[in-house]
């Protein structure tokens, strides 16, 4: 597929759940495109909706108390490709996945969009085999015979740099480390040659030495196979270092998007400056809980302030910010931007290190 | 698996050894002979009992005995002309206690077995259904009947059961299907008989019957409807709860990533996952096979080992207690063992050490 | 205090049991069981007192006087009459009629003997004819005995018809004969009569007692094995649950030990025995039967901690791990205080939930060793109701065990849906 089309296109999407106190909207409006071959980043802090935005997308969000909007379109471009023995059910063209029946989904899922999860330790079925998990996809979504599933699978753990993958294939996840069942849940997801890959913070569970393997490991593979991204982190190192372009979120908005560059030289919201300057400059002890530094804490979805969400803990706040919600508009370099009173200046500091 | 079972084993004994002391001591708590033979017996009479039993020793030598006993599996033998060996139940002079406990286990395995396959099968797919159209008029309405059927007492399920199937349903239809009450050991009748007479084949033409089963549904059939109807309630909540709670594991989001369906989900990454609570309640509920649906054997005068142990309590007939508590909980500790070594099996991630 | 119990009534978890209506309801139910039960408890108290004292006569406060022990035994009326005035068919009204006919010319076909004149013999066997509030008008022998012997020859007529559901005259006649038969006896009025009433409204038993009144007494039974049962167990099975997560080693040890000891003998049987335990002893007196429930406490409370501690126990393993108790043990504060202090007060809406399941456990239980004949020994409950009416419902009687079993669904359900509301409301897993 040709690189810079859009594969996915997100559109005015809002998702609610109806809890306990009332219905609230973890994630409000948020638009953006994934093209062929991308890599975008998004971040935020802790419950500002990345993983209810992606599984959103999947439409894994529970059904029984929760729904996203009707406005919301998820349109999915379905470019004709080649894929080794794929089961193409799916027709050319734009496919809208917001509102689409639960055959749709199945084609969609594991096949088209795939998905990687942050708890390696708890995503794979304890009580079958590593094999018979990968094999499960593909008989799903190829046409391939048992034993060309059963190469098939052999060989994408042996792309994801699993030894001996023979073996492998017959022991249970309990009998893997993290970082192995994250190679796992990669091979997973990409034994089906999806067009979009999430990762929802795959490599926040495991240690440090192990991520930077993960994250080497899927930089590889994307270069190899051509799949777009889209990354779900807090570390703001792994953005710099991985991502093509950046979605910052705050409390369910997006409130600020752009080349990774861009981001990271010109931040324009506050939020997104303090959330630079929160990054140790040397050494890389912070993974957990980067963000200590702004003060206060993220507005609880059920009883969101007025105006900008980010208003109480914002040094640039002004009387009109609390009034009306700014909209996303274009700031003072052309990228979009929720903010009444931008930054206008670069940033002078560089981004931290990798982690 | 062998070396993992005899080390349980051993481990289990010393366990063992202080249950049968809490159950000798606890018996002996107020004098058993007294509390038999009532206040009217005279002092030579109450120390002949006492000496009987050899309940004039010191407890310690009592002890030895009594667990020598059960490691020789020996609770007496009627025919022996010495009392001591005799080992008698005190209501039944003439039955030796082990004669009393063998006798038991046939009607309690021919009512038991089967209520526990028929609850756990009926249960299980009622839970899973439940689980799977959660939230919808079906569940609701199915848990709402199981808290109501709850609030009922057993009693009122056995004692209206036994009067709608056992009385009723003979006198106005005259259905003769179920016995009220009483109990024959179906087990001694042929199983497979080919009858000439047209009135007792199958469906009034197949030449096929099993005068064994007839009996059997005769005597057994309603304590196990009842007891089905019963326990259903109980073992839905749970195994809904079990189901619930597998909806929610992350793997099975995993599952749906991957683009697997509703039913493929619930029926092959979901079971196998319950499948380990489901056994555990099953194990645990085995050695309770062994002691009987004991309301139920009382009511329907099923002489089985529910029944024996109530009467035992009831006649205040102190060497059968003693020997049912010794007996059961060494039942108890071995389908314990039993339990893990079927976990292995079921949950890749036991192994048995 | 006060404080506390604010933070605890605006506590989510609060918020959410009181949004729950079912569960509010449950309350409101458990609520009114307990004051009757409590209410039935006092009048015995106050009676004994009463009789002590002599301060007050109880009896002569009859809605006070109607739910003591001693009404749960009284007999009231005819045996086994069906409850809701719904009448028997015409020959059982007739075998009423002539039953209280024959009771009055037993009396009247007495002789002088002794010492005593005859009239005087026959007033004092009216005096006796008793059912329950109904009594022998109060008038002269001689007028009474003429009146009965006109009724006894209205009897005789209808009782010669041959087949009183098909006669159409028989009826009134039948309804004539009973006005006639109620006009030898004194039906009581005013509050007498609304409780006569009252106590017939589910009929009664085969001795003629009021199935009303035992019911109601029963909640006593119920509510007091109940409440004592499940307090002094959960507390128990706390203690030792979360003594033995905290402080491990032998302690731990030792309870772990004794539960699964005592967990390998079914409740029931484990239940049995230690009832047995009590045979002979003074708690099995018929003498004293105050008594006699305190074998089913013991024996109750001795099976029933088990539950409450093993969770509690991995509830206190988890906290003991928390950063917080592990701070405070660190700072020094004694091992005790940390457990007292921090440790349990965070089990709390457990053993909520464990009193809660353990008070259903209790109400069942009693009612299956009643039946069983090893439970209440003296005066009434669901269970011997129920046990009395297994005869009852093989003829085709079903007022009694419909009572029993109403009164305990009413509580019992009641308790279900308080426990479910409880682990619902304190359920973690649940945003919002
Ligand atoms: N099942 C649910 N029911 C109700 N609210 C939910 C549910 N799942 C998520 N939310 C709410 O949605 C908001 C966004 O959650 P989300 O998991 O997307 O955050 P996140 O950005 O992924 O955070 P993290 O970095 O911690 O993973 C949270 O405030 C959470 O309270
Ligand atoms: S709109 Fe105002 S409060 Fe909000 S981020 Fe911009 S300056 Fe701060
Ligand atoms: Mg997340």
């Amino acid at each position: 597929m040709p690189a810079g089309e859009p594969v996915l296109s997100v559109r005015g999407l809002s998702a609610c759940f109806r809890t306990d106190l009332g219905v609230v909207t973890a994630v409000d409006d948020v638009s953006f495109d994934l093209s062929a071959g991308e890599t975008l980043a998004i971040v935020g802090e802790s419950g500002c909706g990345k993983t209810v935005t992606s599984k959103s997308i999947m439409r894994l969000l529970p059904e029984r108390n929760s729904f996203l909007s009707d406005q919301s379109r998820i349109i999915y471009h379905n470019r004709p490709r080649r894929r080794a023995a794929a089961k193409d059910r799916l027709p050319p063209g734009e496919i809208e996945l917001a509102h689409a029946d639960a055959p749709t989904m199945h084609h969609v899922r594991g096949a088209r969009i795939a998905m990687i999860f942050q708890e390696p330790m708890t995503s794979l079925n304890p009580v079958f085999t590593i094999g018979w998990q990968l094999d499960e996809a593909l008989k799903y979504h190829t046409d391939l015979s048992r034993r060309g599933r059963r190469r098939r699978a052999v060989e994408m753990l042996r792309l994801v740099e699993i030894a001996n993958p023979e073996q492998r294939i017959h022991e249970y996840p309990h009998q893997l480390s993290g970082g192995m069942r994250q190679r796992v849940m990669i091979a997973l997801a990409l034994c089906c040659e999806p067009d979009v890959l999430i990762a929802d913070e795959p490599t926040t569970a495991l240690d440090v030495t192990i991520q930077a393997q993960i994250l080497d490991l899927m930089a590889g593979l994307k270069a190899r196979l051509g799949t777009a991204i889209m990354f779900i982190t807090h570390n703001l190192g792994v953005v710099a270092q991985f991502a093509d372009r950046v979605l910052v979120m705050y409390a369910g908005r997006v409130i600020e998007s752009g080349p990774v560059r861009d981001i990271f030289h010109r931040p324009q919201h506050p939020y997104t400056r303090a959330l630079l300057d929160s990054i140790p400059r040397a050494g890389n002890r912070h993974r957990g809980r980067p963000l200590a530094t702004i003060e206060g804490i993220v507005p609880s979805l059920l009883n969101l302030p007025g105006g900008c969400k980010f208003a109480d803990r914002c040094p640039r706040r002004r009387e009109n910010c609390v009034e009306r919600e700014p909209a996303l508009e274009p700031g003072p370099d052309g990228r979009p931007v929720r903010c009444y009173y931008p930054h206008h200046e670069p940033r002078v500091a560089e981004p931290g290190g990798r982690t | 698996m062998w070396s993992f079972i005899l080390r349980r084993l051993l481990v289990s004994i010393p366990v063992y050894l202080g249950i049968i002391l809490i159950v000798m001591a606890a018996l002996r708590v107020s004098d058993p002979v007294y509390a038999y033979l009532g206040k009217n017996a005279t002092p030579e009479t109450i120390v002949a009992k006492r000496a009987a039993m050899g309940l004039d020793e010191p407890f310690l030598v009592q002890y030895a005995k009594f667990v020598g006993r059960i490691a020789t599996l020996n609770f007496g033998d009627e025919t022996s002309p010495d009392p001591r060996q005799r080992y008698e139940s005190w209501k039944y002079a003439g039955q030796s206690v082990g004669l009393k406990l063998r006798q038991a286990v046939g009607p309690s395995l021919s009512v038991t077995i089967p209520e526990l396959m028929l609850t756990t099968t009926i249960s299980v797919i009622i839970g899973m259904l439940c689980a799977y159209f959660r939230g919808t008029w079906f569940d609701r309405a199915t848990m709402a009947l199981v808290v109501m059927g709850m609030s009922v007492s057993v009693l009122v399920f056995i004692v209206l059961g036994q009067k709608l199937a056992g009385f009723s349903l003979k006198d106005a239809f005259g259905i003769d299907w179920f016995s009220p009450s009483g109990f024959e050991p179906w087990w001694e009748r042929p199983f497979l008989a080919f009858p000439g007479d047209p009135a007792e084949r199958l469906w009034g033409f197949i030449p096929v019957a099993s005068p064994a089963l007839a009996m059997w549904r005769y005597y057994c059939l309603l304590p196990v409807l009842i007891y089905v109807v019963v326990g259903v309630g109980y073992d839905t909540r749970f195994y809904r709860a079990v189901m619930v709670e597998e909806t929610g594991r992350d793997h099975i989001t995993t599952a749906r990533a991957k683009g697997a369906g509703r039913a493929k989900i619930m029926f092959v990454h979901m079971l196998k996952n319950a499948m380990i609570p489901v056994i555990t309640r099953v194990m645990i509920s085995l050695p309770f096979l062994v002691a009987g649906s004991i309301l139920l054997e009382y009511q329907f005068r099923i002489p089985g080992m529910g029944k024996l142990i109530i009467d035992a309590i009831r006649d205040k007939d102190f060497p059968i207690i003693q020997a049912f508590t010794a007996v059961f909980a060494a039942v108890f500790i071995v389908t314990n063992i039993l339990t893990d070594v079927l976990y292995a099996l079921v949950d890749p991630r036991v192994r048995l050490s | 205090m006060l404080t506390g119990l604010k933070r605890a009534w605006e506590s989510r978890a609060a918020r959410k049991f009181r949004r729950n209506r079912m569960a509010v309801a449950a309350l409101a139910v458990i609520a009114l069981y307990l004051a009757v039960g409590l209410w039935v408890l006092s009048v015995d108290g106050l009676k004994a007192l009463g009789d002590s004292t002599g301060w007050w006569n109880v009896r002569s406060a009859p809605l006070v006087d109607a739910l003591s022990t001693e009404q749960a035994g009284a007999v009231v009326g005819p045996l086994e009459e069906p409850g809701f005035g719904i009448k028997p068919r015409p020959e059982e009204r007739l075998t009423a009629v002539k039953a209280r006919l024959d009771d009055l010319g037993k009396a009247f076909r007495l002789r002088a003997r002794g010492g005593e004149d005859r009239e005087a013999r026959i007033r004092a066997a009216l005096a006796e004819i008793n059912y329950g509030a109904v009594r022998v008008a109060d008038r002269p022998v001689e007028e009474l005995r003429a009146q009965w012997e006109a009724v006894k020859r209205q009897y005789d007529t209808i009782a010669e018809s041959p087949n009183l559901d098909r006669d159409p005259a028989a009826l009134p006649a039948l309804r004539d004969l009973e006005a006639a038969t109620a006009a030898l006896f004194t039906e009581p009025g005013g509050v007498r009569g609304f409780l006569q009433d009252f106590r017939l409204s589910l009929g009664t038993d085969r001795q003629g007692r009021s199935i009303m009144v035992k019911a109601v007494y029963s909640i006593k039974v119920a509510i007091q094995i109940g409440l004592v049962v499940a307090i002094v167990a959960t507390l128990l099975g706390a203690l030792l649950g979360a003594a033995g997560a905290f402080f491990g080693g032998w302690v731990d040890y030792f309870v772990v030990w004794l539960y699964s000891t005592l967990s390998s003998l079914p409740d029931l049987v484990l239940l049995g025995v230690l009832v047995f335990m009590f045979t002979g002893s003074v708690f099995d007196d018929v003498n004293r039967p105050y008594l006699s429930l305190v074998p089913l406490y013991v024996a109750m409370c001795l099976t029933f901690w088990i539950g409450p501690c093993r969770i509690i126990r991995g509830e206190v393993l988890k906290i003991k791990e928390l950063e917080y108790v592990q701070a405070a043990t660190a700072i020094g504060f004694s091992r005790l205080y940390v457990l007292i202090r921090h440790a349990l007060p965070n089990t709390l809406h457990l053993m909520f939930i464990n009193f809660s399941l353990l008070f259903i456990a209790a109400i069942k239980n009693e009612v299956v060793l009643s039946f069983l004949g090893l439970g209440v020994k003296s005066g009434t409950s669901w269970g011997l109701m129920i046990q009395e009416s297994t005869q009852q419902v093989i003829n085709g009687f079903y007022w009694q065990i419909g009572a029993a079993t109403a009164f305990m669904f009413v509580l019992v359900l009641a308790f279900n849906i308080l426990s479910d509301a409880l682990q619902d409301a304190f359920d973690p897993k649940h945003v919002g």
